[in-house]
């Protein structure tokens, strides 16, 4: 025992050897704690789980810190089914002392395996759904819930006392009786158990003296008691000789009464076990049910999304693929090549890069296909250029100046370079007096060409143009 | 004679797992020797008020 103040020892003295501190009344504390422990370990020892919980209860609150009362609290509520309320009391346990604690041991084999503790969950869970049950007055269904509650943990004393409750309602006092005997194997004084056993056991005797008021000579019968059975015996039997007409006739009377007795105990008692089974089934398939639809509405946004990003794909494929479903434009670039590269036909060439661009935004596509694309315009531009303009500058001469505009705007597109072309350009626009197209033509030969010959004469150009304007 | 729903209201829903941490910090953990450590505690500290 340590000193409440300083910490240290405690010797047999009334006071603190270290400190001075008054410990009469800590160490009497102290005492009644221990004498509680003691109280709840003998009940326990006997299997008086209630009250061995009362004893251990009061040992903690002398002595919070009274280890052995709060272990062996958590294990007694461990016996009586209550796992959340022992795994609460393991660990304050282990957090008071984290080292050579037993709470440390049970702890750990109930986390070892996860099922433990699912099972565990789901016992709960189920206790706790046939409590709904009851408050929803739906007796059948809880009874049935219970059963497998009992099922999954035999030593749930709350279940048995709460199906036994249960079983009183419905009058079924075996059925209660034997619950209530196997809640009291494993708490031998719980106090609810107790008091419903003598309902049950009142019940029943009310019941006996009913069967058995007719019976008038009552010392004409043995009576005694064989595994839980009473057994009535008639001391004295009489024997009598009957005709055979009269056998016959008590057959079919006998006959007749049990064919009532099907028709009237057994076929109801078929009937309402049937029944609970259709209600059973009922909750079970709307269980289902809800859990079907909640999939049904995941895989219908599932594949809503899909539906959308599929259309996504499609149309980017739809930007790739020509008319013949043929990915005509990296087919047109790779053609391009084939055919600079066998033949060397420039014009050919720029015929399918032409077709590239027909298509689709070199800008757009992928680097390896930018970097193709303008390694071959750079192969090809500068000596197509010089023919287009050739060609251009042959219908400027015979005046076809549509013509010409299309071949020269062409060889500047192939080569940026050509200043003669942009100047015959320019030319060709000043003929068709489209006046716009020929000031920006001009202007981009002063721009690109400057302290040039062409660059001069785009300055007069520009300042004709501006004379006239004004 | 026993009355059902009488009887229903001494049973409570039991705590899941998932509550234990809750419950374990519900749990009010004082005791008698914290309660006379407490008393004590003030008794000094009156005494001392009365020294002044």
């Amino acid at each position: 025992m340590f000193c409440y103040n300083c910490g240290c020892h405690l010797s047999e003295h009334d006071y603190c050897t270290a400190c001075g501190a008054d410990v009469a009344l800590y160490k009497k504390i102290m005492a009644i704690s221990n004498l509680y422990f003691n109280q709840g370990l003998e009940r326990a020892g006997v299997r008086d789980l209630s009250g061995a919980i009362n004893s251990l209860r009061q040992s903690l609150k002398f002595n919070k810190n009274n280890i052995e009362a709060r272990n062996l609290l958590g294990l007694v509520y461990f016996e009586m089914g209550e796992a959340v309320a022992a795994i609460s009391e393991w660990v304050i346990s282990q957090n008071i002392r984290s080292e050579k604690n037993l709470a440390n041991e049970y702890l750990k084999i109930v986390q070892s395996s996860s099922s433990k503790l699912d099972t565990i969950n789901q016992t709960i869970r189920k206790y706790n759904q046939a409590y709904t049950y009851c408050v929803q007055d739906n007796k059948d269904l809880a009874v049935i819930q219970l059963k497998r509650v009992l099922g999954l943990n035999p030593k749930f004393v709350k279940a048995h006392q709460l199906l036994a409750l249960l079983y009183l309602d419905m009058e079924e006092y075996d059925k209660a009786d034997k619950e209530l005997d196997r809640a009291l194997q494993i708490d031998v004084n719980n106090t609810l158990c107790l008091r419903y056993k003598k309902e049950v056991e009142t019940a029943l005797l009310g019941e006996e003296t009913e069967k058995h008021g007719g019976l008038k000579k009552k010392e004409e019968t043995l009576r005694y008691e064989r595994d839980n059975e009473v057994i009535i015996q008639p001391i004295h039997g009489k024997t009598t000789k009957s005709s055979p007409l009269a056998t016959i006739f008590n057959m079919i009377i006998g006959i007749l009464i049990g064919a009532a007795a099907v028709r009237f105990l057994m076929v109801p008692a078929v009937k309402s076990e049937y029944q609970t089974k259709l209600q059973e089934q009922t909750v079970e398939y709307g269980n289902k049910l809800d859990k079907k639809t909640a999939e049904i509405q995941t895989l219908n946004s599932q594949i809503a999304t899909l539906q959308g990003e599929k259309d996504d794909l499609k149309n980017a494929l739809l930007g790739y693929e020509g008319e013949d479903g043929a990915m005509t434009t990296i087919d047109n670039l790779l053609m391009a090549a084939t055919v600079y590269l066998e033949t060397g036909d420039i014009r050919e060439t720029a015929l399918k890069l032409e077709a590239v661009t027909l298509n689709t935004q070199v800008e757009e596509c992928s680097e390896s296909f930018q970097k193709l694309y303008h390694t071959i315009l750079a192969a090809i531009g500068p000596e197509l250029s010089e023919q287009y303009r050739e060609e251009g500058f042959g219908y400027y001469r015979t005046e076809d100046y549509i013509q010409a505009v299309n071949y020269l705007e062409k060889a500047v597109y192939y080569d940026e370079t050509n200043g003669q072309a942009l100047y015959d350009l320019a030319n060709t626009y000043r003929k068709m007096e489209n006046v716009e197209m020929a000031k920006e033509a001009f202007q981009k030969l002063e721009e690109r060409f400057p302290d040039t010959e062409w660059a001069r004469r785009a300055a007069d150009a520009l300042k004709e143009y501006e004379m006239t304007e004004e | 004679m026993i009355n059902f729903e009488e009887e229903l209201k001494k049973f409570q829903p039991s705590l899941e797992i998932g509550e234990a941490t809750e419950a374990i910090y519900n749990q009010d953990l004082t005791d008698m020797a914290d309660l006379m450590v407490q008393i004590i505690k003030e008794h000094e500290e009156q005494e001392s008020d009365t020294r002044r």
